[in-house]
């Protein structure tokens, strides 16, 4: 697959503009494992901090470090007055009391405080739905994909047999000839950091590579296939090749159709 | 002592830890903040509650995603244009800066603050080594909270333009800044 456009959006990603369809294209891809792309989003906001590390430094107010100091030891000691209801209530009372003294405008900046708190709290919340709304969409799409392929007359279901370090694994392929594929996999080892299946279309003059994925801790994995366009697929196989994924096998098959 | 070290004490609750990481990353974060919300007593309040998650989200730090400078520098960026995003919201709120150095800059109110964070004169340091196109939708992305939709109606760009010139700069920007280390 074609991963141009992701480079794209990552970088966009990146400064924070990202938004609208492509926003959720991103995060779902993101959400996939895209090695490449979280590559891409560190070197990029390294590349950011060095430009702010490049600019000179200026010393904030002292109030800020003084402020956050007793904010700091004021929840310590919350935390310690709690073990002891009467000082606690003591401390509640002369709270109470101190409050009562303060003017609407302590308040005031108080609250607006807890609102800012609040409205993060919201922000990162919906992040969060978000987060699972793409995934899921991104899942659901997958399903729809591999659903609208098995409703064809000419969609073949090919099964995968485990090989070399892999003895145990087993895979399916719901295969198109002009639609592509839907791969699934049942018990392939995880793998170390840097590496990842590769999937291949055999039946040209060479194995095509057809994508990269990973596994979850079961040994699940799933990954849409394009389609190989003149040449018809006649197999497939999976073997364990560097994350980013290489143009011809290099490391051992797992995995192949009979 | 190494800010992931200090970061991890912070972690087990170590206050000294904290005023050190403190006294350590304040200056390096503080102008991105200013430089993004312009108002000094604002910038103050959100250099407060950047370090306020730093010493709360301690345990969550991952070197392994990148350097402490980095995840201050990005949680101070996000708190920065959260933060002119509510007084862009709340414009009618919102007090023109008194800082002498600031007060020539219009106010963060209207929509002008994304046009002059884009040509303001100030040193742009390694920012200005990107081509001027690059470097504008970096600038209205990065520092003033502009989305790809939003640059690209404000440049009468189509959104395609603006996506790969924010592409081509920040790949011109890891070059240089990777040779500069």
């Amino acid at each position: 697959m074609n991963h141009d456009p992701f480079d794209t959006l990552a970088a966009v990603y990146a400064v924070g503009a990202l938004d609208g369809d492509d926003l959720v294209q991103f995060e779902a891809h993101l959400a996939g494992g895209c090695s490449r792309c979280r590559t891409t989003l560190r070197q990029s906001h390294e590349a950011l901090t060095r430009v702010a590390q490049a600019e000179p430094r200026a010393i904030p107010p002292a109030e800020v470090k003084d402020a956050l100091l007793h904010r700091i030891n004021g929840t310590a000691a919350r935390r310690a007055e709690r073990r002891s209801w009467v000082p606690w209530a003591a401390a509640t009372a002369a709270a109470m009391v101190v409050s009562a003294m303060l003017t609407g405008g302590f308040v005031a900046s108080r609250y607006e405080g807890k609102i800012g708190q609040m409205a993060r709290e919201v922000s990162r919340i919906r992040d969060e739905s978000r987060r699972r709304d793409t995934t899921l969409t991104a899942q659901i799409g997958e399903y729809r994909h591999a659903l609208a392929l098995l409703g064809k007359p000419a969609t073949q279901v090919v099964e995968l047999r485990g090989s070399g370090p892999a003895a145990a694994a087993t895979g399916r392929v719901v295969w198109h000839e002009h639609s592509g594929g839907y791969l699934v996999v049942d018990k392939l080892p995880p793998l170390p950091p840097g590496k990842a299946y590769e999937a291949w279309t055999l039946g040209g003059p060479a194995p095509r590579p057809a994508g990269v994925f990973t596994v979850d801790a079961s040994g699940q994995g799933r990954r849409k296939l394009e389609p190989t366009g003149d040449a018809p697929a006649k197999g497939f196989a999976v073997s364990i090749e560097p994350e980013a994924g290489v143009t011809e096998p290099t490391g051992p098959i797992v995995l192949a159709s009979r | 002592m190494a800010g992931e070290t200090l970061i991890r004490q912070m972690a087990a609750g170590d206050r000294e830890a904290f005023g050190s990481f403190y006294d350590r990353y304040a200056s390096l974060v503080y102008p991105l903040i200013v430089r993004i919300v312009r108002d000094r007593s604002d910038a103050a309040d959100v250099l407060q509650d950047v370090f306020w998650e730093a010493w709360q989200g301690a345990t969550s730090y991952d070197p392994g995603r990148g350097t402490p400078e980095a995840w201050m520098i990005m949680r101070a960026r996000a708190r920065a244009i959260d933060r002119v995003r509510s007084v862009r919201r709340r414009g009618e709120t919102f007090v023109a800066p008194v800082d002498e150095k600031l007060a020539a800059a219009p106010d963060v109110a209207g929509g002008d603050a994304a046009e002059r964070a884009a040509d303001r004169d100030v040193v742009q340091g390694a920012l200005s080594q990107l081509p001027l196109a690059q470097r504008e939708v970096i600038e209205l992305a990065y520092y003033a909270g502009l989305t790809q939709t939003e640059i690209a109606e404000r440049l009468q760009q189509p959104l395609g333009t603006v996506k790969t010139r924010i592409r081509l700069g920040l790949e011109r920007l890891r070059e240089v800044m990777g040779r500069a280390t």
